[in-house]
């Protein structure tokens, strides 16, 4: 029997039972579009939360030493002479002062950094430039602030800032950036984040140069696990801390720590809920065996034709079973258009939960190797609730079969 | 003339919670190329059981049976399969023919299990739906379009379009009135004219003078002449 017969035999089986045939299918769109939707908003999730983290912050390790000294930025170039896995090594100082332009007064927190800060933790600027290595050097009276800082200081979000002029407890700057507002920078609503060259910062506000935090932006592709151990020993070694005071002075953590646990536990969720939905795969599989076998019973008198006729076991089984193939794989793939589409609809109401507003950006994610998977399990299941009808079907009788009432 | 099939005393024993049941009791026949013949008896009398057998459906419990020298009593079920894929045509009181399907893909049904070129399909199932003089405006009908002489000649084409060796015909006029089982049985004549091997199993003696031979069979034997007179005579005095 050759392929376009048996598709032909099996699209006009179908053909004759329509309505029974998109019943039956139902139970696997409706299990197949659950798994759909649920992985693919789970990978949205996924997505949102890390890039919410941003994707640079993967290479991203902070480095805290406590040696009864502070730190200084001799120290950081130190570290990153002996430490060649790093691209950069760049730290931050902290310091606050009242902001007014003009009419407008408010306060504000400020974060001394070099250039390479904001490379290392992929800051995004929405006006202007990162400060240059000239500015830091000359301790340039040059500010960059945030997006808040913005709407806060010149009364819109979008207002062209870079330019302006801008005083800073007594001194006057010159905006030269505008970053977006970070989710995760100290300060509320109302005051202003900003930058400053760290040595602009030591002698107009803070009059220090202390470290408030070390930042080391690895190489792409670097073991995060293996850099944090040897980062660790490395500090040890150099600043002589002894072996039970290392759990106490020295912290080095890396972000792709929290990327993967935030890959675990949506990877788990998504587990779940698959193993959720795969139960009402499990009754539209036996929804599919049981059109199938009243379709062997009411096809009996047509079986028994077709072993007259010549049809070998093989042949009839090979009919059936494509039969359910067929179906399971049809209403898999509709289950994935509408698994994919209502996913979409899920968005809000993932934000909502996530994120205590809608607001948070989640978008579906679906790639081809869930589709590919969703697929296969639908061959698989077509085969496994249609292996029994078929085989009941090629076992019958041709005398009897073709004498059925 | 060669011998189209030969059946050596056959016996089919049924086995069931009953007990046993001999349907046949030691059948032998033979039928020639080109023969009409037809097997008359009473239901009950094995004959539809012969029918199987000849028809490759089910096997002899004993005795030989020989079908264009080929013994089919010891072939397995897919060979069966084969032999009636090839050999042999049927055509069933109930024409059974696939309902919603169209008359050109119902007699093309038997050539999907022998995986022919759909052009030979094509030329085979044209041939044969000439042979039974059903014009070509029908051959896109639905089956259940058809009244039941037209159904019947579908089935008989059907049974054609392998060109067998042997045709077997299963009451095919027990569903039809009188004028359409002569047409049909007009069609079984042509046929045997132009050299087909058939096996009609009636009941109905108005059917056996279309044939060329007629043996009867009852209590799962055949009767010989003096046999089926003396039980002629006995049903005349009752």
């Amino acid at each position: 029997m050759r392929v376009r017969d048996l598709a032909i035999e099996t699209w006009s089986a179908f053909d004759s039972n329509r309505g029974r045939s998109a019943l039956t299918v139902l139970g696997i769109v409706i299990g197949i579009s659950a798994v759909i939707a649920m992985t693919s908003l789970i990978g949205g999730v996924n997505r949102a939360l890390v890039g919410e983290l941003g994707l640079s912050q993967a290479q991203l390790v902070y480095i805290n030493v406590w040696i009864g000294r502070d730190l200084t930025f001799d120290d950081v170039e130190k570290i990153a002479r002996d430490n060649a896995d790093y691209e950069y090594v760049t730290a931050t100082t902290w310091g606050s002062g009242d902001v007014t332009t003009g009419e407008k007064k408010a306060s504000g927190s400020f974060q001394g950094v070099e250039p390479q800060y904001f490379k290392a933790t992929g800051t995004k600027f929405l006006q202007g430039r990162a400060f240059t290595d000239g500015e830091v050097e000359d301790g340039s009276m040059v500010v960059i602030i945030d997006q808040n800082a913005v709407r806060l200081l010149f009364g819109s979000v979008d207002a062209d800032a870079v330019g302006k002029s801008l005083r800073i407890g007594n001194d006057l700057y010159t905006i030269v950036g505008v970053t977006e507002s970070n989710g995760m920078s100290f300060g509320d609503d109302e005051s202003v984040n900003g930058f400053l060259p760290h040595t602009t910062m030591a002698t107009r506000l803070t009059g220090s140069d202390t470290i408030d935090q070390i930042m080391g932006f690895a190489y792409e592709g670097t073991n995060m696990e293996e850099l944090v151990t040897k980062t660790q020993n490395y500090l040890a070694s150099a600043y002589n801390v002894p072996e039970d005071e290392r759990e106490d002075s020295i912290y080095v953590y890396s972000m792709q720590s929290l990327i993967d646990s935030v890959n675990a536990t949506t990877g788990s969720f998504s587990a779940l809920m698959t193993a959720v939905a795969s139960i009402s795969l499990v009754v539209g599989g036996i929804g599919i065996m049981n059109m199938m076998l009243t379709n062997v019973t009411e096809r009996i008198r047509e079986i028994g034709l077709r072993k007259a006729l010549g049809a070998k076991r093989s042949d009839i089984v090979r009919q059936f079973m494509l039969e359910s193939i067929c179906l399971c794989v049809a209403g898999g793939l509709i289950g994935v258009v509408l698994g994919y589409v209502g996913s979409f609809a899920l968005t809000g109401i993932a934000a909502d939960a996530l994120a205590g507003d809608a607001s948070m950006e989640i978008s579906p994610v679906i790639d081809l190797q869930t589709v590919a998977m969703a697929t296969g399990i639908c061959v698989a299941t077509g085969i496994v609730f249609g292996w029994y009808p078929a085989r009941r079907a090629a076992r019958l009788d041709p005398v009897e079969s073709l004498h059925y009432q | 003339m060669a011998k189209v099939l030969d059946v050596h005393n056959v016996h089919r024993i049924y086995e069931s919670a009953a007990g046993y049941t001999h349907a046949l009791r030691g059948v032998s026949l033979e039928v020639s190329r080109g023969e009409f013949l037809c097997v008359m008896g009473p239901s009950g009398s094995g004959k539809s059981t012969l029918m199987n057998i000849l028809g490759c459906l089910d096997r002899p419990t004993s005795g030989t049976y020989m079908l264009e020298g080929l013994n089919v009593s010891e072939l397995t079920d897919d060979e069966l399969a084969m032999v009636r894929a090839t050999r042999l045509g049927f055509v069933f009181q109930s024409f059974n023919l696939l309902p919603r399907a169209t008359v050109m893909r119902n007699v093309q049904l038997p050539l999907i299990y022998t995986n022919r070129s759909n052009n030979e399909r094509l030329e085979r199932a044209v041939r044969a739906l000439n042979a039974v003089g059903l014009p070509p405006d029908f051959y896109d009908h639905r089956s259940n379009e058809l009244s039941g002489g037209q159904m019947q000649r579908v089935a008989i084409a059907r049974a054609l379009v392998n060109d067998p060796a042997l045709i077997l015909a299963d009451e095919p006029t027990g569903n039809l009135d009188s004028a359409t089982s002569d047409m049909v049985l007009q069609t079984f004549a042509r046929l045997r004219n132009e050299g087909k091997t058939i096996v009609l199993i009636t009941h109905d003696p108005e059917v056996s003078s279309w044939a060329d031979r007629t043996v009867h069979i009852r209590d799962g034997k055949l009767l010989t002449d003096d046999e089926e007179r003396a039980h002629a005579a006995e049903r005349g005095h009752t």
